[in-house]
């Protein structure tokens, strides 16, 4: 009893270290617009209720002011740059708020041409962690209320980025809950397998929201809303649904960064990213290669050595 | 002249996508040089097997199909240099995505045939053939189809909290 209350007095990240965050972000975002380095900065505005946040533009100094960072920075900023939102700006460089898995996407969408770097001024954030979706927003981040994707971070330290807010800390002692869910459901008989993501895709309800929040989405006319020919059942079936769920793992293969938004955003609580961590997995162990840690011209899928595996082939 | 057909309880369906080049001539050349294999397999021809989306196969599996055979040139006989290559590895993925999400692999076969293997394909759809045979037929996609959202709730009839009256009941029947 005694070494559990320690064990989370010690996985707690104060609510000052959130303000010293907070305070290096507004400082940079002010200089930077006040010397015109950026035309704006996409960051976080405190929510209407107390302990949440929300996206926002700012292009004013005075509006920096009132950046802030706290664990329930949530969103994954980066998919406001991409093409399916039309970009935020039209023209000018662009400054970003970006947490360690922020980071990812960014490099994964400059790695597909779809944003220049020189495009971008990085605020990155060494973030300790954020609130889970439907955790108790406590004044702290602790291993109750933390999201599951950062159970198992491994870029609570961004590099890269044009400046750094706050240094060096994390979470430590927290069950891998993602891996640890993984190799339960592989270890599943197949049927098993199946019957598990039947009852999760039989509840989609198409709302797309997974689509919409996920920065690799961006193409113009998604495959899964063609009807001529149609590829995928776009009504909210259980046929439908499962060929979505497939579609959309598969065409994340290799790009996602595993900033866990689609799992968070659905309605219906599908454990989406397991899925992605699943291929993710997969195309590590296959050809060693892992997303978003570099902006890389070509993903895994979109190249080949002439000595790939083939052993699944007659 | 010919061996009597054998008459089995269950013929599965076999949808084979083959890439233009490689396997369908190679199968053309099992037809021409009279070479017998099951009829269960309906080829599909492809410019090349890096055209064959994974979207393919699951509607093929959505549509009916108890096993699908997707095959293409060798490595390093492409007709358009790398398409199978591409293709290797978009594979190795997706039936790695379909194994997590619970399809079993063995209905789902790769091969390479080139336009000289004719009793290679011969022996690749035999195989594939008996194989899903002893299997019987693929259910899971199948049923999926005749699905709705409420199925499921359906199957929870007893769990307290769910709404389930016999009005319900008889809607759904209905359907």
């Amino acid at each position: 009893m005694n070494a559990k209350a320690n064990k989370n007095q010690s996985s707690c990240i104060e609510p000052s270290y959130y303000q010293a965050v907070t305070q290096a972000i507004r400082t940079q975002a002010v200089q930077v617009l006040k010397d015109g380095t950026v035309a704006g900065v996409v960051g976080y505005l405190p929510g209407r209720r107390k302990g949440t946040a929300r996206p926002a533009l700012i292009t004013t100094p005075e509006e920096a002011e009132k950046l802030i960072f706290s664990p329930a920075c949530v969103n994954n900023l980066s998919v406001y740059l991409t093409k399916s939102k039309k970009g935020v700006l039209k023209q000018g460089r662009i400054g970003i708020v970006a947490k360690g898995c922020d980071m990812r996407a960014l490099a994964g969408l400059m790695g597909e041409s779809q944003i220049k770097r020189e495009d971008l001024f990085i605020i990155a954030v060494d973030c300790a962690g954020v609130y889970g979706s439907r955790a108790e927003r406590s004044e702290s981040v602790t291993e109750a209320n933390i999201a599951r994707k950062c159970h198992e971070c491994t870029v609570h330290h961004p590099e890269g980025a044009d400046f750094v807010a706050g240094a060096a800390t994390e979470l430590s002692g927290l069950t891998p809950l993602e891996a640890e869910e993984m190799a339960r459901i592989e270890a599943l008989p197949q049927a098993e397998r199946w019957a598990f993501w039947k009852e999760h895709f039989s509840r989609c309800i198409r709302c797309m929201a997974c689509r919409q929040v996920c920065p690799f989405c961006y193409c113009e006319q998604c495959l899964c809303d063609k009807n001529r020919p149609q590829a995928v059942e776009n009504s909210p079936r259980p046929a439908g649904n499962t060929a979505w769920h497939i579609v959309r793992a598969m065409h994340l293969a290799g790009r996602c960064g595993g900033c866990a938004e689609c799992e968070r955003v659905c309605p219906m609580d599908i454990p989406l990213n397991l899925l992605n961590r699943r291929m993710a997995k997969e195309l590590k162990e296959l050809y060693d290669y892992e997303a978003g840690l570099a902006p890389a011209e070509k993903g895994p899928l979109n190249q080949y050595k002439e000595d790939d595996d083939q052993s699944f082939i007659k | 002249m010919h061996a009597e057909a054998k008459q089995h309880d269950f013929e599965p369906k076999i949808v084979a996508f083959v890439c233009t080049w490689c396997t369908y001539a190679g199968a053309d050349l099992a037809g021409t040089s009279r070479m017998q294999y099951p009829a269960n397999v309906r080829v599909l021809k492809f410019p090349c097997t890096g055209r064959i989306d994974p979207v393919f196969i699951l509607r093929a599996f959505q549509k009916g199909a108890d096993g699908v055979l997707v095959s293409g040139c060798h490595p390093g006989d492409c007709h358009y240099m790398a398409g199978n290559f591409h293709a290797r590895r978009r594979f190795a993925a997706f039936r790695a995505l379909l194994d997590f999400v619970g399809v079993d692999l063995h209905r789902l076969q790769f091969s390479w045939v080139s336009a000289a293997e004719g009793g290679k394909w011969v022996e690749v759809v035999t195989e594939l053939t008996e194989r899903v045979r002893a299997m019987g037929p693929m259910l899971e996609f199948k049923s999926l189809e005749h699905e709705e959202q409420w199925s499921a709730f359906q199957a929870m009839a007893d769990v307290p909290g769910v709404v389930n009256t016999p009005e319900l009941k008889e809607a759904y029947d209905k359907i």
